[in-house]
């Protein structure tokens, strides 16, 4: 019985699968730039986040509110995995544990900026048909101390996983097409750069 | 140098804020193997723009043969010299070829520490795409790691034929098989010729006892055997200057009669 | 002086009521002839006073006034004055058709102007709100601090019906949205992003004029 239940099972899997795929028509180029700009505009969000989270000026309680905005981007799970130049070795944080740690940071006055540049990889999708991308950018960090003397920089390369679904509500008695888009694992990598 | 670099304009880019600092270096470096990619079949411009196939210049020959140089790792002699232009040329013009990120016959080579036995070894997990479902994902084909192969030595001829059961043997009721087993170094000369050893079954059973404890990826690079009669690596250069990030830093002119028995070590269940 | 003979004329009438009240005055025939003369008089100076609208009377007690002076038979002494009667009741006829009119004309340009106000008042309302919502987008994006900043926020809120009234963001016109949100998490959104790069799509207010659904559209 269990096997029959199974097997008519994975028959309705395979044909909703079957029929996720036939649905789907090719995005044309116009709103697969659009997503781009979407999922893009997410990560942006997020180093405006860290920005603020990072920036000593930021009040307590709008530093946490901040995290909890800044947590909503990701995918539940998501981790923050970090290495440096002297330590190879990938440290694994959880994306809250992550900014709580920036916040905390025992610098007098940090700077964060983010070059103009990033990397919007083409959305592949994996085998339940959820979109998946990579993102790009680079950020500077410069810790100061009480002093004003530079006390610690670096400049890292954030590899930032992006998750793209088209997902639909009701609002208002109308059905609503949308792209939930999530942020997931992130690659954080010190460069050479300075 | 900056001539052998692609080009940088500020505002061809968006901008995701704040930094003022020179970004050229960025702008030039190959930030993921999705773009390498792109630059290997122009599907991007020399300004970092996704180019789509209704453009004149996606795909184009020429700016090719101008971006694919840039491609490659300037320091490495090997690949600096005729060799790389003779692959350039036989991409654009002999047997125009694309790399294709589900064309398949790529791997990932991903070193990573793990205990075994107490100590710290190295091991490489090639992975390669898969299809499925409504998509793809990366699966691992094969292991490399050397306490495996050194048990499993290739042995000389010589040796090798020292040891069989005779073909008499089953009237015996296989009275002598145990000298098969005295010597465990070398049982598997018991095997039939046509025998492989199966690294990743080894593997998952050591994981699966216990024995093998993941700790984290070292370094991770790519092997292609796409491309018709060659071979190249890509690998990952954090360095300034206009040469970084993802390039060639290995290129082997292979016929494709010779490359399958290449392709078992990486795919040996293909 | 028209005061001075309305008062006259009053004091006419009242008399006459008096007179006749206690007399019966049906029938001329029975008035004297100083009696007679007397109606004569005074229906001739209060039917040219009515003719001449020299009267402050209104309609009603003009006519009154007529159907008190139709009481006495004038017709074989004094035809002219059934002319004057035949003229007063033509006139009063036409006064009053006049004053209805007017009204009915006045009734009509009163509700045109209450329709014109409400209209006008919705529109201002319903245009009201959409400058104001961009202006506090700007003020809040522009915002010294965040606290002022969550002070912008705070009366924001006040144009929705709720602080989580929903908020559409549309990325360009091929049906594709970003993820719905709230009118709270978007204005705190601009608040900690400070830039806007969205304008207003379509608005839709329930019947206190606030805010249900803000539809917004990616520049």
């Amino acid at each position: 019985m269990k096997k029959l239940l199974f097997s008519i099972a994975f028959a309705f899997f395979a044909l909703a699968g079957y029929q996720a795929f036939a649905q789907e028509p090719e995005i044309s180029p116009e709103r697969k730039q659009a997503i781009d700009s979407l999922a893009l505009e997410k990560v942006r969000d997020l180093s405006k986040y860290i920005k603020l989270i990072g920036a000593k000026n930021t009040p307590w309680s709008e530093a946490n509110r901040v995290i909890d905005r800044a947590v909503e981007l990701f995918a539940s799970d998501s981790e923050i995995g970090v290495s440096s130049l002297s330590k190879t070795k990938v440290e694994y944080y959880k994306v809250r544990q992550y900014l709580e740690r920036l916040m905390r940071l025992n610098y007098d006055r940090v700077e964060i900026d983010w070059y103009k540049i990033q990397y919007v990889s083409d959305l592949q999708r994996q085998p339940d048909g959820t979109y998946v991308g990579v993102i790009t950018i680079f950020q500077t960090f410069k810790g100061y101390d009480a002093e004003g003397k530079l006390v610690y920089q670096d400049t890292t390369k954030k590899d930032i996983t992006v998750y793209v679904n088209r997902k639909e509500t009701q609002i208002g008695g109308r059905l609503v097409g949308f792209w939930d888009v999530l942020l997931g694992d992130m690659r954080v990598k010190e460069t050479t750069l300075k | 140098m900056l001539a052998l670099s692609f080009k940088v304009n500020a505002q061809s880019f968006g901008d995701i804020g704040g930094s003022q600092m020179d970004e050229r270096v960025l702008y030039a470096m190959t930030k993921q193997m999705g773009q390498f990619i792109h630059r290997f079949n122009y599907e991007e411009d020399s300004y970092g723009k996704k180019l789509y196939p209704d453009n004149p210049d996606y795909h184009s020959a020429k700016k090719r043969q101008e971006t694919l140089p840039l491609l490659f790792d300037f320091d490495n002699p090997r690949t600096n010299g005729a060799l790389g232009e003779y692959f350039i040329e036989d991409l654009t013009k002999n047997h125009i070829q694309y790399f294709e990120f589900l064309g398949g016959d790529w791997f990932s080579e991903v070193t990573a520490k793990f205990k075994w036995k107490g100590k710290i070894v190295d091991i490489s997990l090639i992975m390669a795409i898969e299809k499925e479902g409504l998509g793809s994902k990366w699966v691992i084909t094969n292991v490399f790691f050397s306490e495996f192969q050194k048990m499993f030595p290739q042995g000389e001829m010589t040796e090798r034929e020292k040891h069989f059961l005779h073909p008499m043997s089953h009237e015996l009721d296989f009275m002598n098989i145990y000298k098969a087993f005295n010597n465990p170094q070398i049982i598997e000369y018991y095997a039939s010729s046509d025998y492989t050893t199966d690294y990743l079954t080894l593997f998952f059973y050591e994981v699966k006892q216990g024995n093998l404890k993941f700790d984290h990826v070292d370094k991770v690079k790519f092997h292609v055997f796409q491309i018709k009669n060659w071979y190249f690596e890509v690998s990952w250069f954090n360095r300034n200057g206009y040469n970084s990030g993802w390039l060639i830093s290995n290129l082997i002119y292979i016929r494709e009669e010779d490359k399958s028995s290449l392709l078992k070590l990486y795919q040996p269940k293909k | 002086m028209l005061k001075q003979l309305k008062n006259i004329l009053m004091i006419a009438l009242v008399a006459a009521i008096t007179i006749c009240g206690s007399t019966s005055c049906n029938s001329s025939k029975k008035l004297s002839k100083k009696e007679y003369k007397v109606k004569v008089e005074q229906a001739e100076r209060d039917l040219n006073a009515l003719l001449n609208d020299e009267t402050e009377w209104t309609l009603e007690e003009q006519q009154a006034r007529l159907e008190e002076i139709k009481e006495t038979d004038f017709s074989s002494k004094n035809p002219e004055i059934m002319e004057m009667i035949e003229r007063a009741e033509a006139k009063i006829a036409n006064d009053l058709a006049e004053r209805d009119r007017l009204a009915e004309e006045k009734r009509l340009a009163e509700e045109r102007r209450i329709a014109e106000e409400q209209r006008l008042r919705e529109l201002e309302e319903q245009s009201q709100p959409k400058t104001d919502l961009t202006d506090y987008f700007t003020m809040i994006v522009n915002a010294k601090d965040m606290t002022s900043a969550n002070d912008i926020i705070k009366q924001a809120l006040n144009l929705f019906e709720a602080p989580d009234a929903v908020v559409l963001i549309r990325l360009n016109n091929f049906g594709d949205y970003d993820k719905p949100t709230t009118a709270s998490n978007y204005l705190n959104y601009l608040k900690d992003q400070k830039t806007i790069n969205v304008g207003i799509y379509n608005i839709k207010y329930n019947a206190n004029n606030k805010i249900t659904e803000l539809e917004l559209i990616k520049k």
